[in-house]
């Protein structure tokens, strides 16, 4: 007696049952079935990261209107498009990112540079300037234009606020009607007071202080950072500053964390950027590294992930919070010094303010795709992604996916910063080689930062 | 097949039996094709929904063997040698008299590949896109046929080759030649990955075992025997047999059914019993056999999914069947004998997207993935010179004495021979340090040199003394910790002798 089974494969359980069904499909994961898979697998990831490449155009418009250099930029709570910008000619404009129109226009808000700008609330805008004046605007849709006098109409102010020297960055309390602005004095006011009800200025201090920002989730906490490069963390409850620290250099911009409220984040002077955590001041806790210049402006993505920066190398960059080196970069040939930089409150798109007057519209993810996805290409978008990753230690994918193009000058200026660092280092080891052991010990680069604390 | 009596043996069973015992479509396998024009070459598709058949004579057929449906038939009136499709039965390539032609499902000739001259196999590597062909003139060669591009010729200085097969699982190209050896050969070596003398005279066919990875091979040579190899250990055959008349032809099916065609019969052994080293030499336990006396036997492949093995012979191809060689479960994603045009559109369009390189065929196709090689930044240079800083991790955790040396160690005991050279080395360098030392010690120079050595901090230096300066008092703790042990544990006569305070 003898069994004999032989293979068939009947089409009926191989072929869809009506037409227009979809086709059924099997699986064998034996892996003898599926020969060359780490190879093709590794082709595809190479595959998916050049056409990251191929399709990052981040860059997605200019809004004009400035004739002067964008210095302040500022989003408007609860909304996702609009954002307001002030110029070095006293101009504040009310920009509308999506539909790329102006909803309000204040020219000659301020004699000379308009130096601070801030929402009151949804409707209201605080701005100051260098003409020592605080003034607040209502531009909501339905607000009365002042026609009485000759020209094109001009919104009026709905409160002047007389300071005392020039201002140079003010800032509101997320939830009082109250706010802080910064000339060499530390000032609070209230809304509905025409002068300052409190004087939070660091006893000593004599420099002018040029940034003050509110923490926006533990909001009587005030940090600002001055010319005499210090750092100051201030509390109106008790109305006084608490810290202080001096760093090596001057900052020129600083953001607090949005989701971890002791994270602080330091645009400075000396190419770098600094993540501090307020409770422990002696050393930041992280350094960033890539601008070849002093970098001007700084902001958090509302997730907190991420952040981004312009620098006077006309460049802009994504960070990822904790990762010191290779931020993404964006740049175009007719973007001058990037003096703001702001984030959407959507997390997808950033906004820059540069020297020559535009507003530009990046994506915050380059190669990220606009517009409606379908489940079929999302989950393809996912695959690659998750090849991407997988494979980024591979030499040549890693490189593909490090690999940036950057203008020349910023090219050039960033191996001779590599060269000048080198030669320092150098310097250094020959240096402590021939001295007495121990004493002079190489110092973290986290421990120079910051010079002195004080309280 | 199995049987159930003692006395039942498998290899029993003819084909009508089979036949009559199972279904229709499974009977459908079973096939004689009576055609003139010499000896055939068969070749299946991947998905083996498709066979191409090509007469010594010029007769070139291709068709869907499953539902019967002609797709191609050419009578190309010259010597034919091989034909083998190409990525899929869109295409497949011929190779003829003097150069390899290739056609398109429908017979038109697309292209003639003239720098394939006198070809005599033909090999199509799937993932790569390489058509592989070696002929009388000895060159193996390969070609993409997707950019066209002629990616390597090698020249085997072997001689005419009429042996060539694939490993399907790394794409390395196994030929045999007329001196007995066979080699395996990747596009991007110049020479020969491996080179083996196998046979006592020419090879006459190779395979390579599909349902192991690749890991066994089998040859058969003019000289009448059949031999088994391991792939991963190349000394000597597991297994070698003679069986009856010389020219034997071998294929591997996927579940790793091993066919023979020789003297007038096909013989079919099954796993695991070929594997099984013996050393003499008779045949592995036979599991099914088949007479087949139109001679000669041109080719003898399985068909991928489908317990068939065509055979080529003089006068036409037969397929029979063998219960248990095909591999029951395809993946679609691979191979799927039942896709639409659509869906073989689709598939083309991805494997063209995923196509490998060439130059990453090798003997090992897992090295993909795998560790780096060391860096090479402080290779060569003097150690001393490099700053502290720069060094390698590794390299800077041993100057500071914080490395973990439990691994070295270890290797150090399993190695004596290595230990034992070294213990001469060191007595050797220490005699000759000595020697150094003893002369000259007290030149104004020397002293000079010291004194301005003196003031140098080496941080290597720095931790080698402090490394000393453990060890020391650490051997100085277990020495006085020996002592007191000793003291306690064996009281003698002579401890009265002792001082005790």
């Amino acid at each position: 007696m003898v069994k004999i089974s032989v293979l068939q494969h009947p089409s009926s359980s191989y072929l869809p049952e009506r037409p227009g069904d979809p086709t059924p499909t099997h699986r064998n994961l034996d892996p003898l079935q599926h020969p060359f898979a780490r190879a093709r697998e590794r082709i595809r990831a190479l595959n998916a990261a050049k056409m990251e490449r191929m399709f990052s155009k981040p860059f997605i418009t200019a809004l004009e209107g400035h004739s002067d250099a964008v210095e302040v930029l500022s989003r408007r709570p609860n909304s996702i498009t609009d954002i307001a910008s002030a110029s070095w000619d006293g101009e504040v404009t009310l920009h509308n990112a999506g539909r790329r129109k102006h909803l309000a226009k204040i020219t000659g808000a301020h004699q000379g540079k308009v130096s601070g700008l801030c929402w009151a609330d949804e409707n209201r805008i605080l701005s100051c300037g260098v003409d020592r004046n605080i003034k607040m605007w209502n531009v909501s849709q339905e607000a009365p234009l002042d026609s009485s006098e000759p020209g094109p109409s001009q919104p009026k102010p709905l409160v002047v606020f007389p300071g005392k020297g020039t201002l140079h960055s003010i800032d509101h309390h997320s939830m009082d009607p109250i706010f802080a602005t910064s000339s060499t004095l530390v000032q609070i006011w209230d809304e509905t007071k025409s002068a300052p009800v409190m004087d939070i200025t660091f006893s000593t201090s004599a420099e002018s202080v040029t940034r003050v920002r509110f923490n926006p989730s533990e909001p009587s906490v005030l940090a600002s950072i001055g010319s005499d490069r210090t750092f100051i963390l201030y509390d109106i409850r008790t109305g006084k500053a608490e810290r202080r620290i001096v760093m090596q250099m001057k900052n020129n911009d600083l953001s607090w964390s949005p989701t971890f409220p002791t994270n602080i984040l330091l645009a400075s002077e000396d190419h770098n950027l600094y993540t501090f955590d307020i409770r422990r001041l002696n050393t930041p806790t992280q350094i960033y590294k890539a601008h070849v210049s002093a970098v001007t402006s700084c902001d958090w993505s509302p997730t907190g992930t991420e952040f981004v920066s312009g620098g006077w190398d006309r460049t802009l960059r994504i960070w990822q919070e904790g990762r010191g080196t290779h931020p993404e970069v964006y740049h175009t040939k007719r973007m001058q010094r990037v003096l703001a930089t702001a984030f959407t409150a959507d997390a997808r798109f950033v906004l820059s303010g540069s020297d020559d007057g535009n507003v530009r519209v990046w994506k915050a993810d380059a190669s990220e795709k606009l517009g409606v996805i379908t489940a079929r290409e999302r989950s393809a978008i996912e695959y690659r992604n998750a090849l991407k990753e997988r494979w980024k230690m591979d030499f040549e994918i890693g490189k593909v996916q490090r690999s940036r193009h950057i203008p020349k000058p910023v090219y050039k200026a960033a191996q001779l910063k590599r060269t000048i660092e080198e030669a320092q280092r150098v310097k250094e080891e020959r240096r402590r080689r021939h001295t007495r052991a121990g004493e002079s010990k190489p110092k973290a680069e986290r421990k120079k930062a910051v010079i002195a604390e004080q309280s | 097949m199995e049987v159930e009596g003692d006395m039942d043996r498998t290899w029993r069973i003819s084909q009508d039996e089979i036949v009559n015992s199972i279904g229709v479509e499974a009977a459908r396998g079973r096939k004689e094709l009576a055609l003139d024009g010499g000896p055939y070459r068969v070749k299946y598709t991947r998905n083996g929904r498709h066979i191409a058949i090509v007469g010594q004579k010029g007769h070139t057929a291709t068709f869907d063997w499953k539902t019967g449906t002609m797709h191609s038939e050419l009578q190309l009136r010259e010597t034919c040698r091989d034909i083998t499709f190409l990525q899929d039965h869109s295409h497949y390539a011929v190779a003829q008299k003097k150069y390899v032609f290739i056609y398109d499902r429908d017979g038109v000739e697309l292209h003639s590949l003239k720098s394939h001259i006198e070809p005599t196999r033909l090999e199509f590597l799937p993932f790569h896109w390489l058509l592989a062909s070696v002929g009388n003139t000895g060159y193996l060669k390969y070609q993409d046929t997707s950019t066209g591009k002629l990616v390597a010729e090698h020249r085997t200085k072997l001689g005419a080759c009429v042996t060539m097969t694939q490993n399907v699982h790394n794409a390395v190209i196994h030929l045999g030649h007329q001196n007995g050896t066979v080699t395996l050969w990747t596009p991007n070596l110049p020479h020969p990955a491996v080179r083996l003398l196998a046979h006592l005279g020419p090879v006459f066919s190779v395979s390579v075992d599909q349902s192991t990875g690749g890991r066994y091979m089998a040859t058969a040579g003019v000289d009448g025997t059949v031999k088994l190899w391991d792939c991963r250990s190349w000394g000597e055959p597991l297994r070698s047999w003679t069986p009856r008349g010389s020219h034997a032809i071998l294929a591997w099916s996927q579940r790793g059914c091993l066919a023979v065609a020789s003297g007038g019969a096909i013989n079919v052994y099954s796993r695991p019993s070929i594997y099984t080293p013996y050393p003499a030499p008779s045949p592995p336990p036979l599991y099914m056999t088949h007479p087949q006396p139109m001679k000669p036997h041109a080719s003898l492949t399985f068909c991928p999914f489908q317990d068939v093995l065509a055979i080529g012979h003089a006068a036409g191809v037969s397929c029979i069947l063998v219960p248990g060689a095909g591999e029951p479960n395809f993946d679609s994603s691979e191979a799927d004998p039942f896709e639409g045009s659509k869906a073989r559109r689709e598939r083309e369009v991805k494997s063209l997207l995923d196509k490998v390189p060439s130059d990453m065929i090798t003997l090992n196709p897992e090295f993909l993935g795998g560790l780096a090689p060391p860096t090479k930044l402080t290779e060569g240079m003097d150690p001393g010179m490099i700053p502290f800083a720069r060094r390698p991790r590794l390299d800077r955790l041993h100057v500071q004495g914080k490395a973990d040396t439990a691994e070295d160690r270890l290797s150090d005991g399993m190695a004596v021979d290595s230990s034992a050279d070294r213990g001469v080395v060191s007595k050797h360098d220490r005699e000759e340090r000595e020697k150094r030392k003893m002369r000259g010690k007290g030149k104004s120079l020397k002293r000079y040199l010291r004194k301005q050595r003196k003031n140098v901090i080496d941080p290597r230096a720095v931790a080698l003394r402090e490394h000393l300066a453990k060890q020391r008092a650490e051997g100085e703790r277990t020495r006085v910790t020996v002592h007191d042990t000793s003291k306690s544990e064996q009281p003698s006569a002579l401890n009265r002798f002792h001082y005790r305070p």
